[in-house]
């Protein structure tokens, strides 16, 4: 190895502490942003290989609406095209000891042809034995689904169980496992088709019609016979679309996790610049001695920057291991919130996607180069003179400071005007916002110079020992700057984090106490739309229970509108819920007028995404073909972020022939107590239907229970990225500590106690953390607008009305003051334990 | 041929300026082994780093044969160095991370030669040195004399034409420096570079071939005699 290599790789290995945390905090960085996009990379392929599961090599699908697909259609296309292939599905949801698994009804007879060529030969079927398909075809509720599944539910073979479909209580016995090879089957369960229409209430109606179309130039003249040959309420819809749709539906969700997870990273990008950067100045001397001997800014430059590059492939190597393992603690957090606010997907594999790998090695490279850029390039272009002075460097330092301050004014203009002047790019918007934390950053070092001098004076009169503890950190502005600004940063993004869901937290609440008015609400449990319906005849007992006084009826589905599904909720309203709904545009008094004539409700995440105005035409697939319905009002809404349309009941059933009720919103007469009305009610359905009966106050407890569980996996990013910048002050305080072990040996020569010696180190990164803190509290407050004026409202298209209180601080103040103490534990302890004799002999 | 001419070097301090060289004058013969005396902070230094390129100078030339040091631009006057010069320091400047042979390697390999050659010749230089059984110390194992002998040797082992040494005793007790100072200019000699030293040493002063003082930021050439007396004083 040439010596100048070894020379610059036994210098990193002689101080292992710092290489090992600089190592660490890349690494971190690495594996937050490999564990994101593994967990919802593994989430989407979890989804599409369910979708993919069931006659996976349909090349299209002719889709229904809510009350699905006449199984005649199903029957005729058949014999008027034989030559092309169809098998007929009926889906929805049913629940096993309380996991909802989709429920999925198959032609086996039509199925087997539609096997996708990577599933195997035969698909599930072709698993079962003979005497099985017998059962599969002669015996009352026989299942299959995936051995694993069935192991993980306990449900035995051969062994009835019971599955609950919409509240209904059904007798289910598994006759076959599919084999755990075989993916895409983990939150399904496969039944007879004819079996699925019973569960389902669908008696002679089809959910879907899987087709496959001739491959080639014959495929385009037999999807326009096919199309000709279809009633106007069904849809011919490219396979893949479905599941391009679904998958679209969490890039909202997907982004912002990215988006937490690059903080972690640029956190660590920081660490990076203050390892690299205390590296050249810990070799300032060895690298004069060699640009005395004759190297070139370009040797010096290429040394930097391949042990960057070193760090950057190790810490991206050891990044993508750890990412995995994070991964598979983050993808139960990420399916859960898909779960809660999308789709069901159960997710039993990770999966390591070729851009997780491409991902981690470029964020370490790219991480580490561009953290060593500027250490390399001031390294590199500085004189070749060996003595060059502490103080000299400290004064570049300010200087570099005084430079940095006008930087993040800049960029704090930069980032204002980019949110403003971006209209509704989220890309946008996240740049705008990456752009006010590094403004916080490049603030960082100034506030800390001027707040150290200012502590360093108060302190000259009571103490010495104090003052000399702030002039430090201050006179050390080369080293200290850069770690309080990695912490600033992070803690800057805690607090916006903290105040955003905060306000979120209390915006919702506010909108639930106004739209959740009834006193008691019941509802056909369960996921989906369509099947979830209360019992008819049920309907009529519920309502005429003693106590209720007034009721609202509603009936949940769901619409296909540009591309994506959307609720539907037709209403008919009891008087006393008319004013829960806040409208943002339109005019509440004649919207109601309008809306039990025939207009429609759009939801605010609706309307934002079509960019839809009250008073404008909406047209909307019906079971009568498309309809154009007029925009009465625009409502706020925080139930979904893909939007809902809502339409009067009186109207829905006209145009989809669909009676179903989905849920009942009861007003109570004033001399009744609602647990006693919901007692029976309870006894009411008891026998009939297993139905969600709920106060209002439970169903708003219920939704808050959603809304904190959806905001885990964003806790979690915002720790991983506060414990990345922790290392970076740990590592920052530990070299620090190495380079003025000479400093603080001569004071304990002078008489400073081993205690007192801890006591400075400790009050310097105690100083730190609180600067941390000071600079990003006011940030915090910035990025929590930027958050809920720009990034919710460009991803979701909800407004959140701002909440601040001292709580959201609590983490923020508890993460900075303890993360600085900590680090500053170790480097206290090796300062009070120093030899004297050893720190101040000379060279 | 080393030709300075008119060289002059201000610093800056806040608002005083100082002129440590002033319109300096001096010639130094192929081969020479000559001397610089003066007192601390009278340039001495500065003086060497104009000579090497570290620094540039405010006005004058610096020329070494047909090379016109002080015009090249920074990449030129880096190369220059590595190849024509070899530096000996009062603190040697060795690299700790890198044993006695590295050490003395590094000034090889930044000139192109490598491999088992660079080793060879490295072993070599070290054996004139006396340091033949050090060759895989540690530097910070050795004594202050070795280690200004492993800087001599790093210094010679690429055969510069020009030796540039600053307080090469400046470190060392007398009798190291008696066993240092002989091994340094009997090498430059029978390699027949020229070497320029920077030196309070009286006994050093004593030995070169001619002695110049460097006072009022300009150089004057002195007798051998009086540079001893002259040299002791400073």
């Amino acid at each position: 190895m040439p010596v100048l290599w070894a020379a610059s790789l036994r210098h990193l290995m002689r101080h292992p502490a710092q290489l090992a945390l600089a190592l660490l905090g890349l690494s971190v960085g690495v594996a937050t942003l490999v564990a994101v996009d593994i967990a919802t990379a593994s989430a989407a392929r979890a989804f599409e290989l369910s979708l993919r599961a069931v006659n996976g090599a349909a090349t299209h699908e002719i889709l229904g609406g809510p009350v699905g697909i006449d199984e005649q259609l199903y029957v005729d296309l058949r014999l008027r095209n034989p030559e092309l292939g169809f098998a007929p599905i009926v889906a929805g949801y049913a629940s096993i000891g309380g996991q909802t698994m989709q429920l999925v009804g198959i032609d086996p007879l039509a199925s087997p042809q539609f096997e996708a060529p990577a599933s195997g030969s035969g698909g599930p079927m072709g698993r079962l034995d003979l005497s099985r398909s017998a059962q599969w075809f002669t015996q009352a509720g026989t299942i299959m689904m995936a051995a694993a599944t069935a192991q993980e539910l306990d449900v035995g073979e051969n062994r009835p169980f019971e599955l609950d479909i919409g509240g209904r209580r059904a007798t289910a016995t598994l006759i076959g496992t599919i084999a755990d090879d075989q993916a895409g089957y983990d939150a399904l369960i496969l039944t007879d088709i004819a079996q699925a229409q019973g569960w389902l209430r669908l008696r002679g109606r089809l959910s879907r019609i899987d087709v496959r179309l001739p491959a080639g130039a014959a495929a385009g003249p037999a999807e326009s016979r096919l199309r000709a040959q279809l009633p106007p309420d069904v849809q011919l819809e490219p396979a893949q679309g479905r599941t391009r749709e679904s998958i679209d539906m969490t890039s909202a969700f997907t982004t912002n996790l990215r988006a937490m997870s690059l903080l972690a990273l640029m956190v660590s990008l920081l660490i990076i610049y203050g390892t690299i950067s205390f590296a050249v100045v810990q070799r300032r001397r060895v690298v004069g001695i060699l640009r005395a001997l004759g190297a070139t800014p370009g040797d010096v430059l290429e040394i930097v920057l391949a042990e960057a590059a070193v760090l950057g492939a190790v810490g991206a190597g050891v990044g993508l291991l750890l990412g995995a393992s994070i991964a598979h603690a983050l993808v139960g957090l990420v399916s859960q919130t898909i779960n809660d606010l999308y789709f069901v997907v159960s997710v039993r594999q990770t999966v390591l996607p070729a851009s997780s790998v491409v991902i981690a090695l470029l964020a370490g490279f790219l991480t580490a180069l561009v953290g060593a850029l500027v250490p390399a390039f001031e390294a590199a272009a500085g004189a070749p003179q060996l003595g060059l002075r502490r103080s000299v460097l400290e004064s570049r330092a300010v200087a570099v400071a005084r430079r940095l301050a006008l930087a993040s004014v800049l960029l704090g203009l930069g980032s204002a005007i980019v949110a403003a002047s971006s209209g509704r790019s989220l890309l946008a918007g996240f740049g705008a916002l990456f752009m006010l934390l590094l403004s916080v950053a490049a603030l960082t070092p100034a506030v800390l110079r001027a707040a150290a001098i200012g502590a360093a004076k108060a302190c000259a009169r009571v103490s010495p020992v104090g003052r000399l503890a702030f002039s430090e950190v201050a006179g050390s502005l080369s080293r200290t700057g850069v770690a309080v600004a990695a912490l600033g940063m992070a803690i800057a993004a805690m607090i916006g984090v903290s105040i955003m869901v905060g306000s979120f937290r209390e915006s919702l609440r506010a909108w639930l106490e106004r739209t959740i008015r009834a006193d008691v609400y019941v509802t056909a449990p369960g996921a989906g739309g369509p099947e979830r319906r209360i019992e008819p005849e049920l309907v009529g007992i519920l309502l005429r229970t003693p106590g209720v006084a007034d009721y609202s009826i509603s009936r949940h589905t769901q619409v296909e509108l540009a591309g994506e599904q959307v609720e539907l909720d037709a209403l008919q309203s009891a008087a006393h819920s008319r004013p829960g709904l806040v409208f943002v545009d339109g005019d509440p008094r004649s919207a109601w007028s309008a809306f039990a004539s025939g207009s429609i409700l759009v939801s605010e995440p609706l309307a934002w995404r079509l960019r839809l105005r009250a008073g404008q035409q909406l047209t909307i697939p019906t079971g009568s073909g498309a309809r154009s319905f007029r925009i009465a009002g625009i409502y706020r809404e925080y139930g979904n972020d893909r939007g809902n349309v809502m339409m009067s009941l009186g109207e829905f059933r006209q145009l989809w022939h669909d009676e179903s009720v989905t849920g009942l919103g009861i007003y109570l007469r004033p001399d009744t107590s609602s647990a006693q009305v919901m007692m029976r009610l309870r006894a009411q359905a008891r026998g009939r239907q297993a139905l969600l009966i709920s106060s209002n106050a439970r169903l708003r407890e219920l939704s808050m229970e959603i809304f904190e569980r959806t905001f885990v996996i964003t806790r979690v990013l915002y720790w991983l990225a506060g414990g990345v910048a922790a290392v970076g002050l740990l590592s920052a305080l530990l070299a620090w500590e190495l380079e003025r072990s000479r400093e603080v040996g001569l004071l304990r020569a002078l008489g400073l106690t081993p205690a007192g010696a801890a006591l400075l180190v400790e009050a310097q990164a105690g100083f730190m953390g609180l600067m941390a803190l000071v600079v990003a509290i006011p940030a915090g407050f910035l990025t929590a607008l930027m958050l809920i004026l720009v990034i919710n409202r460009r991803a979701f298209g909800w407004q959140i009305d701002l909440h601040v209180s001292s709580a959201q601080l609590s983490n923020a103040l508890l993460l900075s003051v303890a993360a600085a103490l900590a680090a500053g534990v170790y480097p206290a302890w090796r300062g009070a334990r120093a030899t004297i004799a050893d720190e101040i002999r000379e060279e | 041929m080393l030709t300075i001419r008119k060289l002059s070097r201000r610093f800056r301090e806040g608002e005083q300026v100082h002129r440590v060289l002033d319109q300096a004058d001096a010639q130094f013969r192929d081969g020479e082994v000559a001397a610089v005396i003066g007192r601390s902070g009278s340039g001495k230094s500065t003086l060497l780093n104009l000579i090497s390129g570290i620094d540039r100078a405010d006005s004058g030339s610096v020329q070494f044969h047909d090379i016109e040091i002080s015009a090249l631009a920074e990449p030129g006057r880096t190369l220059f160095r590595r190849k024509h010069i070899g530096f000996v320091y009062q603190f040697f400047n060795l690299i700790p991370t890198l044993d006695v042979e590295e050490n003395v390697r590094l000034a090889l390999e930044l000139n192109g030669v490598r491999g088992a050659e660079a080793r060879a010749r490295s072993v070599e230089v070290l054996k004139e040195v006396g340091l033949g059984d050090r060759v895989h110390s540690a530097v910070d194992r050795l004594s202050g004399g070795e280690q200004q002998r492993v800087a001599i040797a790093r210094a010679l082992v690429h055969r510069p034409a020009l030796l540039l040494a600053d307080e090469p005793t400046g470190n060392l007790d007398e009798e190291t420096s008696r066993q240092v100072l002989p091994a340094l200019l009997s090498l430059a000699r029978s390699r027949g570079a020229t070497l320029l030293i920077v030196t309070h040493d009286t006994l050093l002063a004593r030995m070169v071939d001619r002695v110049w003082e460097l006072r009022d930021g300009r150089l004057q050439e002195i007798s051998c005699q009086s540079s001893g007396q002259q040299a002791s004083a400073t």
